[in-house]
């Protein structure tokens, strides 16, 4: 639960930018929980189409999610822009999961962290396959 | 991933029906796995203001979400009639775990399950506080014994 505290932006291999809005705050003035989960997805899904070049409506295997995770250590606000980093962790034969942070600007360490399970379904049979050779090498590149 | 057991409807102690809405599908025509977020944060509040007696506008202690978590198991997607199970699996003096499955149509197994960890504190200084009795006496009424 503590090990966060450890993570740096610098320990994820690939980062984004995420404007916040005026609407992601929540009535108490800090951004809804449901909009740190959306963060979450948002860079996995800006990983999935830039660094492993998948294409989301065409390939013959797509990622569904099947479990997700958000611990909130420290409440962000609108108008902060938040920093998102990604890395591989446990990567299956079927299912890799993600490990996320957020940071505010200005932030050392995590302002909350979780991660995502992807699996690869495949498009026709929509059962889980193996996770094709050339993503995997991509994902084993940004653990 | 090992398939759990499905949970279902008599896991749960409380239940609110949701319509899912046209902008809770995604591009694949299903419920976008973050709005069950959505979902989550709104049939805890309601049960907090329903049963609670939680007044969201005026309370001087609230409940702040420290850690939220769900699994998927199958999909629902709008126009789906949405009935979110809640119970709750850890009453603490200031934290309290809710339990939320996420039920379609009529369904008597949860598409999807979750948790959703809320730490009461003062709103003014943000230190954590006992759970007010109206809305602890509200959670010990749909508390079970410690789940997985």
């Amino acid at each position: 639960m503590s090990g966060y505290l450890d993570w740096r932006i610098t320990d994820f291999p690939f980062q984004t930018d995420i404007p916040t809005r005026w609407g992601d705050n929540d009535m108490l003035g800090h951004l809804n929980n449901v909009v740190y989960n959306r963060m979450i997805e948002t860079i996995v899904v800006r990983f999935t189409m830039g660094p492993l070049k998948i294409d989301w409506k065409q390939d013959p295997c797509y990622p569904l999610v099947v479990e997700s995770l958000c611990r909130f250590h420290r409440p962000l606000s609108f108008p902060d822009t938040i920093t998102a980093g990604l890395r591989a962790g446990r990567l299956g034969s079927t299912s890799v999961t993600y490990e996320i942070a957020l940071f505010g600007q200005g932030d050392d360490v995590p302002a909350s962290s979780g991660h995502f399970v992807h699996v690869f379904i495949d498009r026709d049979t929509h059962k889980a396959v193996s996770i094709p050779d050339p993503i995997r090498t991509l994902i084993e590149t940004h653990a | 991933m090992a398939l759990q057991k499905p949970e279902t409807r008599d896991d749960y102690r409380y239940f609110l029906s949701l319509q899912s809405r046209w902008m809770d599908n995604d591009l694949y025509g299903h419920v976008n796995n973050v709005t069950y977020y959505s979902y989550f944060d709104t049939v805890v509040n309601y049960f907090l203001i329903e049963k609670g007696g939680l007044d969201i506008h005026k309370a001087d202690k609230i409940g702040v979400v420290v850690e939220s978590h769900c699994n998927y198991s199958r999909s629902v997607a709008y126009p789906d009639l949405i009935d979110c199970g809640l119970r709750v699996g850890h009453l603490g003096n200031s934290s309290v775990r809710y339990e939320v499955g996420i039920f379609r149509n009529g369904e008597p197994d949860a598409s999807a399950a979750g948790y959703f960890v809320h730490v009461f504190v003062e709103r003014e200084s943000n230190q954590p506080v006992p759970i007010p009795k109206p809305v602890r006496d509200a959670l010990s009424a749909i508390t079970v014994a410690a789940s997985a």
